[in-house]
């Protein structure tokens, strides 16, 4: 007696997508739809305001990408935020919270000043290369002292590196009344209020002038450094094993030690990294727009960062775009003064929602997509069984 | 080197203990049920603007006055920072959102909420309030005041100094002699076991992170209605981070909290009290400035690894549906 045809089991596969399509199109998912999440309350928060959402849109956009300078003064604003951005998503891949960017960066600004004032002895770019190399270390000098404590003692590096952000401001207030004090302030000016102004040859060469954009955004060939970051962050991440021991430690630093990983080594190792990036952060300011290390120097670069990757979900290619946007944001609030009645600070919370949003958006698809894997691979395992059975 | 000067520097102690404290109290509630929190710094900071608000709108604009005036602002701080915790409360707790992301998240968006509600609060000025705003009298302690030497310590205090003194006992009484209490900790250390008993876990996170919101913005309301008497940018100056330190050194002890809390308040008064002292008058002012942070870190590294955080703390719970 014949056996009967073993019938297809009636198990309805979830569509099959390649796997970096399914990633791919999830992550863009989540990231438009937290744009239109914060942008509709921020549309209602206009409207409570009494103004036209249409017209407070309209007065950001405008200022930032269709003004005649708007675009050099994006990138120009987007510059630090990529270096700032970088230097967190490196700790963070492992796992790592490095909130004293901030400080770091502050550091990196007074020993880049303090090259740039005692070694202008060196010949043309060189000068300016050895100022930027000094500001790298002096971020990762001060982001080393975290990252000892963190693997020494296990304190948390969010309170320590907290603390050294006090100090740090601290420190800039001691180097503008010490050892880089202004030499040459005309009678009756205080005398802490900046440096020396650096050498020509210690400044980073304006690149605005090459699209035919005015000097005033001062849009630098740091730009393009900050591109080079970007690929070199991307290496080491993905390609490096470096890159893969952080992020075994991030998924899980059990199974990470478990597998030989030296956990302390690699925590300090993308510390000092992320310090090396902290301390590059300062640079637009020093050696792009200034000349001198002020006493009214821009700060709380560092915190932005910590927006910027996590709007652009710690992927160095997403840095670069969220810092963008970021900088649209930033342009647009002179905008916001000049041609609508809302407050300039409407662009804080807009992009305050906008982060909210983006980060618990993100964090529903990645559940959904592995409710989906797991879903199909149970799928899967019932087609499997069922062909056993009928074999 | 005078006494004079040590009991100034334990009178800012005493001011600076009761922003601690009470922060660091908010961190308690909402560590032991469970969950981490790294904002407790934005919420003081919302506590300050909408505190310096409440003071401002009740005391001088309502006509209310003293007393109620600063009383108003101090509560309106306090339900502004848990209103403002629910954010962290919907980010962990609902959406299971890593603690740590969300507490970083909720401290920028307090710098720019606080901005924003400054312009609409004060006139359009978005950094600061008008200084001198109304507070509440100050009081001298009975006997403690008239201390020689240090009797300075126990003069002009806020009323709200002692009630941060006092407020360890209803918190004792309802974290150790109460159901609910023992439910929080039990959310905290083990909830799974507290599902498994028939208590749901998330309604206790809420609470916990709630409560911590409160502590927090009364901490900062404090701060600008009774001791700086205006809003101003920037006025928490990481209390928020150091009441996380203190909580930490304390092993999410209420009690032991107060000695942590003190020590750092007295930390914080060095530069501005101690800086005539021989050896500080030697050392550059810019250095004496770093000693709270320093005396933070150091102590942070030193006791961290003698203490236990709650067990479950920083963890999702993943129970069925998040329950």
């Amino acid at each position: 007696m014949a056996t009967a045809p073993a019938s297809p089991p009636k198990i309805a596969l979830p569509k099959s997508r390649p796997e970096w399509l399914e990633n791919f199109l999830g992550q863009l998912g989540a990231l438009v739809l937290s744009m239109l999440i914060a942008i509709g309350l921020g549309a209602i928060i206009i409207i409570l305001y009494g103004e036209n959402p249409l017209d407070v849109y309209g007065a950001i956009l405008s200022f930032s990408i269709t003004a005649n300078d708007g675009p050099a003064y994006v990138l120009s604003i987007a510059t630090p935020l990529i270096f700032s951005a970088l230097a967190i998503s490196i700790c963070f891949k492992a796992g790592l919270f490095n909130i004293g960017v901030e400080g770091q960066f502050l550091v990196g600004m007074v020993t880049a000043s303090w090259a740039a004032l005692r070694l202008d002895f060196l010949p043309g770019p060189l000068l300016m290369w050895v100022v930027l190399l000094f500001g790298a270390l002096g971020g990762m000098a001060y982001a080393a002292v975290p990252a000892i404590l963190k693997v020494k003692t296990g304190a948390h590096e969010v309170v320590t590196t907290i603390m050294m952000n006090g100090i740090a401001i601290s420190i800039v207030a001691w180097a503008l009344n010490g050892p880089l004090k202004f030499t040459n302030a005309p009678p009756g000016q205080n005398v802490d209020l900046r440096t020396d102004p650096f050498a020509k040859n210690a400044l980073v060469p304006d690149l605005g002038h090459v699209f035919g954009w005015g000097p005033a955004p001062h849009l630098s060939w740091l730009l393009p450094l900050a591109l080079v970051a970007t690929a070199i962050v991307w290496f080491i991440v993905k390609r490096m094993r470096l890159g893969y021991e952080a992020r075994a430690v991030g998924a899980s630093s059990g199974s990470a030690r478990a597998g030989g990983i030296s956990i302390g080594a690699v925590q300090i190792k993308l510390f000092l990294i992320s310090g090396a990036l902290a301390g590059l952060v300062g640079m637009q300011q020093l050696l792009g727009d200034r000349g001198y290390l002020p006493k009214n120097y821009e700060a709380t670069l560092g915190f932005t960062g910590i927006a910027v990757a996590f709007l652009g979900q710690n992927n160095p290619i997403g840095i670069v775009f969220a810092a963008i946007l970021w900088a649209i944001l930033a342009r647009g609030e002179s905008g916001l003064q000049i041609e609508t009645d809302m407050p300039r600070e409407f662009v804080i919370i807009l992009q305050g929602i906008l982060i909210m949003s983006v980060v618990i958006t993100y964090q529903l698809a990645k559940r959904r997509l592995a409710r989906r894997q797991v879903r199909r691979a149970a799928a899967e395992e019932e087609l499997v069984t069922a062909a056993e059975e009928a074999a | 080197m005078s006494f004079g000067d040590l009991g100034f520097a334990i009178q800012i102690a005493f001011t600076y203990y009761t922003v601690i404290y009470l922060t660091g109290l908010g961190g308690l509630f909402s560590e032991r049920s469970g969950i981490v929190n790294i904002g407790l710094e934005g919420m003081m900071i919302i506590g300050t603007v909408t505190g310096s608000f409440g003071a401002y709108y009740f005391g001088a604009k309502l006509g209310w006055g003293v007393p109620m005036g600063p009383i108003m602002g101090l509560l309106l701080g306090m339900a502004c920072g848990a209103l403002f915790a629910s954010i962290h409360a919907l980010a962990t707790v609902t959406f299971r959102i890593d603690h740590i992301v969300s507490g970083v998240v909720i401290n920028l968006v307090a710098v720019g909420l606080a901005r924003f509600l400054s312009t609409v609060f004060f006139e359009g000025q978005s950094t600061q309030s008008n200084p001198g705003q109304p507070h509440m009298h100050t009081i001298d302690i009975p006997l403690l005041h008239s201390i020689p030497g240090i009797g300075r310590a126990f003069e002009g205090l806020s009323p709200f100094v002692i009630v941060a003194f006092l407020v360890v006992i209803p918190v004792w009484f309802a974290l150790n002699r109460t159901r609910w209490g023992l439910r929080l900790r039990s959310a905290g250390e083990n909830p799974e076991a507290t599902r498994s008993l028939g208590v749901r876990v998330a309604p206790l996170r809420w609470e916990g992170v709630l409560l911590s919101g409160a502590f927090a913005g009364v901490a900062g309301a404090f701060l600008s209605v009774e001791i700086v008497n205006n809003w101003r940018e920037g006025q928490t100056l990481g209390l928020g981070f150091i009441a996380l330190a203190a909580l930490i050194l304390s092993n999410w002890n209420p009690v032991r909290l107060m000695g942590a809390a003190f020590l750092f308040g007295f930390a914080q008064a060095i530069p501005l009290a101690l800086r005539d002292w021989p050896i500080i008058r030697s050392i550059p002012e810019q250095f004496v400035n770093m000693a709270p942070y320093v005396i933070t870190i150091v102590v942070l590294a030193g006791f961290v690894g003698k203490v236990r955080p709650p067990a479950a703390a920083g963890k999702a719970y993943e129970g069925s549906s998040g329950l």
